[in-house]
């Protein structure tokens, strides 16, 4: 068992190393001023960034800006990625940074909070987007899913923004905690008190509710 | 184990990143504690809870409008010049290298400085006597030159030659050098000070050689190089020095180094990427074989395994690479 385990972390590792390769080309290549090779690297990773953006602000219209000046700034600063860290990462704690100061800003809550506005200013259901044949335990069973729904996003904003990113990229990103502190510039440790901290927070909002 | 402590862990063990040995004593914990068994209970419900408030993917219109956007805005950007594109190049490559040539051309300078000063010492020492010496011949104008006396120094440069006007007095003023020799043990700073020299002036290899090779086994030893200038001397020697084995003999001094000091390991990277002889190469890999999960070091063992031109570097760096561990 541990063998098998053995042999297959060293192909993953391998097959990770040739993965990456191509990318690392292309961030080269970008440094060195190449258009097209931004572009694909945008293509790689602007679907999970949109996510994460709409997820945090609730706004396809905030999403949206966050995506531009995060593109852009990436492609300013590109010359300054050394290789220290993955490309993930690095374009993630833009993300993250811009996330935290869009969260800053606007501190204002919305009356319905299991909506997002689109760019038009239309209202789309997020929870209406869920298969039905979700599994819920039997506290959730006592209650609509939509006004669950509507509880769960109204108690994440009730966190501070550094605990809303750190249960978001745990809980809904499913990062490892070390590469949240990588992200957040803070230590593993710190992260993980931020989760707990977060989610103590989270369990005395929703208390009613189990 | 106390119950606090087991609420930070029943976390962190929802979300699968607790350590296995802590995983047994979490169990061991939670077998009899009826309070953390609620707990337990509370965060897995509140995961539950919080699914209920989903991640949805973003909708190809929207994935369309940003992109259009973005594209919109780059090209709205003025392209970069070619002298911007040549420093974006030219910071990268400075970058990579980080300290490791400032370092080697403080040492230069260090070196130059302290010549420049020794010299100016010596001349000036030797002005002065020779200015005495002038004095004494004119008083007596029979005398002979100072360079024929017992003195055993040797006419270094002649800086000025003077007739001194109503008389048969010529003012010769020279430099010269003394031959001297100094004994000790190998960690007296005098010596280790002019071991360091030879390892970066000498014109014989023999010498470089000879003092690369006692200053090496100096660091090897322990013997507190980082402070007196040996470790930069040595990583001088690895970059610089034209001996294949004047370097490897200071790539072997800096190996207790390479993990903990970064200068170092740029240093034994720079080697095993630009050195002309495999071996030295082949003895870099095995000494970042350790480092392998550090990033600089992966990236160009990286290089090395692609675009080494020696088959069994090439080999050995896949090899270092494919060891390492898990990374997300």
């Amino acid at each position: 068992m541990a063998a098998t385990s053995t042999i297959n972390g060293t192909k993953s590792a391998e097959e990770r190393m040739q993965d990456r390769a191509p990318e690392m080309e292309l961030i080269r290549q970008a440094q060195g001023g190449s258009r097209a090779a931004f572009d694909a690297l945008v293509r790689q990773y602007d679907q999970q960034v949109l996510r994460l953006a709409l997820h945090l602000t609730g706004s396809e219209h905030d999403a949206e800006d966050i995506y531009q000046e995060a593109f852009l700034k990436a492609y300013r600063y590109l010359g300054n990625f050394r290789f220290e860290c993955s490309f993930y990462t690095w374009i993630y704690r833009i993300v993250t940074n811009l996330c935290l100061d869009q969260m800053r800003r606007r501190k204002t809550r919305r009356e319905d909070h299991a909506v997002v506005l689109d760019r038009s200013g239309d209202e789309i259901d997020l929870l209406a987007s869920v298969s039905d044949e979700r599994a819920f335990s039997n506290p959730a069973k006592e209650l609509d899913r939509k006004h669950l729904g509507e509880k769960i996003q109204c108690a994440l904003e009730k966190l501070t923004p550094r605990e809303r990113m750190v249960f978001e990229l745990k809980h809904y990103q499913g990062l490892r905690l070390r590469t949240i502190g990588e992200m957040l510039n803070t230590t593993e440790e710190t992260a993980k008190n931020t989760l707990f901290r977060a989610t103590k927070k989270l369990r005395a909002q929703l208390a009613e509710l189990r | 184990m106390n119950c606090d402590l087991v609420h930070e862990r029943l976390l962190t063990a929802a979300y699968g990143e607790l350590q296995d040995d802590l995983v047994h004593e979490l169990e061991r914990h939670m077998a009899d504690c009826p309070n953390c068994q609620a707990e337990q209970a509370q965060v897995q419900a509140l995961k539950l809870l919080a699914d209920a408030y989903p991640v949805i993917e973003p909708e190809p219109n929207l994935v369309a409008r940003s992109r259009m956007r973005l594209e919109e805005a780059l090209d709205a950007l003025p392209p970069l010049r070619w002298y911007e594109r040549m420093m974006r190049r030219a910071g990268n490559s400075l970058a990579r290298l980080q300290a490791m040539p400032v370092a080697a051309s403080l040492l230069v300078l260090m070196g130059a400085g302290v010549g420049a000063l020794g010299g100016f010492r010596i001349a000036e020492h030797s002005a002065a006597l020779s200015g005495s010496q002038t004095a004494r011949n004119a008083a007596a104008p029979q005398a002979q030159p100072e360079a024929n006396g017992a003195a055993p120094a040797e006419v270094a440069n002649i800086s000025s030659v003077v007739r001194q006007p109503n008389s048969g007095i010529v003012e010769v003023r020279y430099n010269h050098v003394v031959p001297e020799k100094i004994q000790g043990s190998v960690e007296d700073p005098a010596i280790r000070r002019l071991l360091m020299l030879a390892s970066e002036n000498s014109d014989s290899e023999g010498v470089r050689d000879d003092s690369v090779g006692l200053l090496a086994a100096e660091c090897r030893a322990g013997h507190g190089c980082q402070a007196t200038g040996i470790r930069d001397a040595l990583m001088a020697a690895l970059l610089y020095d034209r001996n294949v084995g004047v370097r490897r003999k200071a790539l072997e001094g800096l190996e207790p180094y390479v993990t903990q000091d970064v200068q170092v390991r740029d240093a034994v990277l720079e080697a095993l990427m630009n050195d002309p002889d495999p071996r030295i190469r082949t003895a870099a890999v095995s000494l970042l074989q350790p480092l392998e999960a550090d990033t600089s070091v992966r990236e160009v063992l990286y290089s090395v395994a692609n675009s080494d031109r020696n088959p069994h570097i090439r080999t050995v760096s896949r090899q270092v690479l494919s060891e390492v561990p898990e990374i997300q």
